[in-house]
């Protein structure tokens, strides 16, 4: 009696498909566990009968495609080319329909007959899709079985559809997926070419396909096997076609829409999720820029009513304290040694310990955006804004941090992944009204302009926000040849805030920026400090003075003396050193009434708009300063952004006072 | 559908997963996936992936939106300047 055939059975599919479920099921105890040859991968191996037929169940490693990206990958794929088997069951699962049938659109093309196991049918029903599993093997051209192989439903479906199969008994037509007409006649090319050498048993058709794929393990094979005159030829239209990746792949992924069409009904659109309906407005075009204005607006709001009057007391208990102790330990000590702690190393640290208020609003408003989900919201739909320079939604958040401080900003950037998108980000960033300029221009408008202080303030942040937008324009058109960036962003869902998480982020944020702007910060203020101190410890008569003095002919296009031109010199070291240069220069000691009063006299309206304006647009602090050219590691960007910063401002304030001169102020 | 995904892509913009799942008429998941093979093929790269080398030490490093549950993926150099079709 002649011995009964055994055949062999495949079993493929992705992994979490329930492989081992129906592998069990099938096989029973009878499995075998060792290894793939060669490789550490499990092998798992059983037998079934089937309608008396001896079958060798062979369970495949877990891939979602059968490209060389994996060994599991490669050990799938040869094993059906070089084996062989007569069957191979896909098993799919039917609540990710879409994703499973990528493996099947690579398994149709290979010389083995395919059928596909439905599995988690009841899954696939719970979350509302409908599968038709008949139309589906219509749509196929292969044997389609439903399964719930958890509730051992569907598996002797699947022993029969692989029984007539095996015997021919089955309808067999598989649709695979379709490639351009270009791209056909590439292939034809290159079979053509490859045809002799192909080493069997690869089909020379999907070897074809494979090297058009640049599929790295067949380009190997084929390289090696073929002769090197052939291989040139292959090479050269391969090279020439480098992106007919893009259509085979794309033809799968149309094959896949094209069977979920139509064996699939989806949930009802009706069912429409929180986050859904709360997108409707936060993205969208209009009402999403104006949610993110007004939280801009609640964000600026307690900035300056919660945290500028915070930032006062630190000034006035901590850094005024520290330097009144500080003057009274070194009151027999040299004067530039007192000048040096005093204001140029407690003002410096000074300075940033009175900016942490601010950064601990900004810090938690940020932490609490972004943990309830919307920040991802915010820089998608501040991207129009920011494309327009070149920029991305990104770019918003360490350019959102600049209103707090433009030090922050700047480190901020380095979540932007493009060098350039960085680098413009970084130039820009300094545009950005930070809160001390803010400061600056709360205490002075109100002087200069009485009511009309709050407009003129709106007019100039709006003019800030105006310039970092034409000036982004023409740094990416000059510097960047105007390149396209595209970012594909998932929104993900809204959820509660968890404040220990926001309170955490705070904590380690403010303490990080401490350490490092701290003493970047210490280090530049001692150094400028020094420049306006000697050669005679007198500001009037420092070096800084002295550049002030070569600046009058400028000043002197906006009204402006030289003191007041060294007033706006000295804010590099902090935007409030304006403040406290006037107030010396004009000999009012910081009381700030006296301080009004002078300036009042002293400014011309149209001045004291063009004084604020250089102000806005003036080069930024040096810790700010400092903090470019730590990330961007160029002295020339660092130089550049100053000069350019210099320029406009000076340029911006000229035009000011001269249209507001020849309007009549 | 590569093909109209990078063309669209290629315009430049920012696109929300729910805007292209919508235009390729795909799920979340398949688009997932798209994406994943489009990564492979040295097209799109996941914004934020070395976060952990290159943010070190970012005093805003836990702060942004990179990395964080939403994923952002953007253009590669190939994508940029070398595309043929």
């Amino acid at each position: 009696m002649a011995a009964a055939k055994t055949i062999t059975v495949a079993l493929a599919g992705q992994p979490n498909v329930g492989k081992s479920t129906v592998f069990n099921l099938l096989t029973g105890m009878d499995q075998h566990v060792g290894n793939w040859p060669g490789k550490t991968i499990e092998q798992k191996t059983g037998t079934f009968a089937c309608n008396g037929t001896q079958c060798k169940l062979v369970d495949l490693p877990g891939t979602y495609s059968l490209s060389a990206n994996s060994p599991e990958e490669v050990i799938a794929r040869n094993f059906i080319i070089t084996e062989r088997p007569d069957v191979v069951v896909a098993l799919l699962d039917a609540a990710i329909l879409e994703r499973s049938l990528y493996l099947v659109a690579e398994l149709l093309p290979l010389p083995a007959p395919v059928v596909i196991a439905l599995n988690m049918m009841d899954v696939a029903e719970q979350e509302g899709m409908h599968i038709e599993p008949h139309v589906l093997e219509a749509a196929l051209g292969v044997p389609v079985i439903p399964m719930v192989a958890t509730k051992n439903q569907g598996t002797r479906e699947l022993v029969q559809a692989i029984d007539k199969i095996v015997h021919g008994q089955a309808e067999y037509h598989p649709q695979l997926p379709e490639i351009r007409a270009d791209h056909l006649e590439v292939l034809a090319k290159i079979e053509a070419l490859i045809s002799s050498c192909v080493p069997e048993p690869y089909p020379e058709n999907w070897v074809a396909l494979k090297l058009l794929e640049g599929d790295s393990e067949i380009t190997e094979m084929m390289r090696a096997c073929t002769p090197d005159d052939v291989w040139e030829q292959v090479h050269d239209i391969l090279k020439a076609h480098e992106d007919a990746i893009i259509d085979v792949a794309g033809g799968r992924y149309d094959w896949i829409r094209r069977m979920v069409r139509a064996a699939v009904t989806r949930p009802r659109a009706g069912q429409i999720t929180r986050t859904d309906r709360l997108d409707r407005w936060a993205t969208h075009p209009l009402w999403g820029m104006l949610i993110l204005a007004g939280i801009l607006g609640v964000v600026f709001w307690l900035t300056y009513t919660v945290g500028a009057p915070l930032q006062d007391l630190l000034d006035v208990y901590v850094v005024g304290t520290a330097a009144d102790w500080a003057s009274v330990l070194l009151v027999h000590a040299p004067a530039w040694i007192r000048g040096l702690v005093v204001d140029g190393i407690i003002g410096g640290v000074g300075t940033v310990i009175t900016f942490l208020p601010i950064l601990v609003i900004f810090f938690a408003t940020l932490g609490f955006l972004e943990d309830i989900g919307y920040m991802a919201r915010a820089a998608y739909v501040m991207d129009r804004f920011m494309h327009l320079m070149g920029l991305h939604g990104k770019s918003f958040l360490p350019l959102f941090l600049g209103f707090g401080c433009n030090v922050p900003a700047i480190m901020g950037a380095r979540v932007v992944e493009s060098e350039r998108a960085r680098l413009l980000t970084i130039m820009v960033a300094p545009l950005v009204p930070c809160a001390a300029r803010m400061v600056v221009v709360t205490f002075l408008a109100p002087i200069f302009f009485g009511r009309a202080a709050a407009f003129v303030s709106w007019g100039l942040i709006g003019l800030s926000l105006a310039v970092l937008a034409v000036l982004g324009i023409l740094i990416n058109k000059i510097a960047f040849q105007g390149e396209r960036a595209a970012f594909i962003m998932e929104l993900p869902l809204y959820h509660v805030p968890n404040w220990r998480t926001i309170g955490l982020l705070v904590w380690q944020h403010c303490l990080a920026f401490l350490k490092k702007a701290g003493t970047l910060i210490l280090v530049m203020a001692v150094i400028v400090w020094a420049l306006s101190y000697w050669p005679g410890g007198d500001v009037e008569t420092s070096f800084l003075a002295r550049f002030g003095k070569l600046l009058e002919p400028v000043g002197a296009l906006m009204g402006m003396n030289w003191r007041m031109i060294v007033a706006l010199l000295t804010s590099f070291v902090a935007k409030e050193n304006s403040l406290a240069t006037l107030g010396v220069l004009y000999g009012a000691s910081g009381e700030k009434v006296s301080l009004a009063e002078a300036v009042r006299i002293a400014f011309t309206p149209a001045t004291a708009l063009a004084f604020l304006v250089v102000q806005m647009l003036f080069v930024p602090c040096v810790a700010t300063v400092a903090a470019m050219w730590q990330e961007t590691r160029s002295l020339r960007w660092t130089l550049f952004s100053v000069v350019l910063l210099l320029v406009l401002s000076f340029g911006m304030g000229i035009l000011v006072y001269q249209v507001v001169g020849w309007l009549g102020g | 559908m590569l093909q109209k995904l990078l063309d669209k892509l290629a315009a430049g913009g920012v696109h929300s997963y729910a805007d292209l799942c919508r235009e390729l008429e795909v799920s979340e998941g398949l688009l997932e996936q798209i994406l994943t093979d489009l990564e492979r093929m040295g097209y799109l790269k996941r914004v934020g992936a070395d976060c952990e080398t290159h943010c070190a030490g970012c005093p805003m490093n836990n702060a942004c939106a990179v990395g964080r549950p939403g994923q952002i993926w953007t253009l590669t150099e190939k994508m940029a300047t070398g595309r043929t079709i």
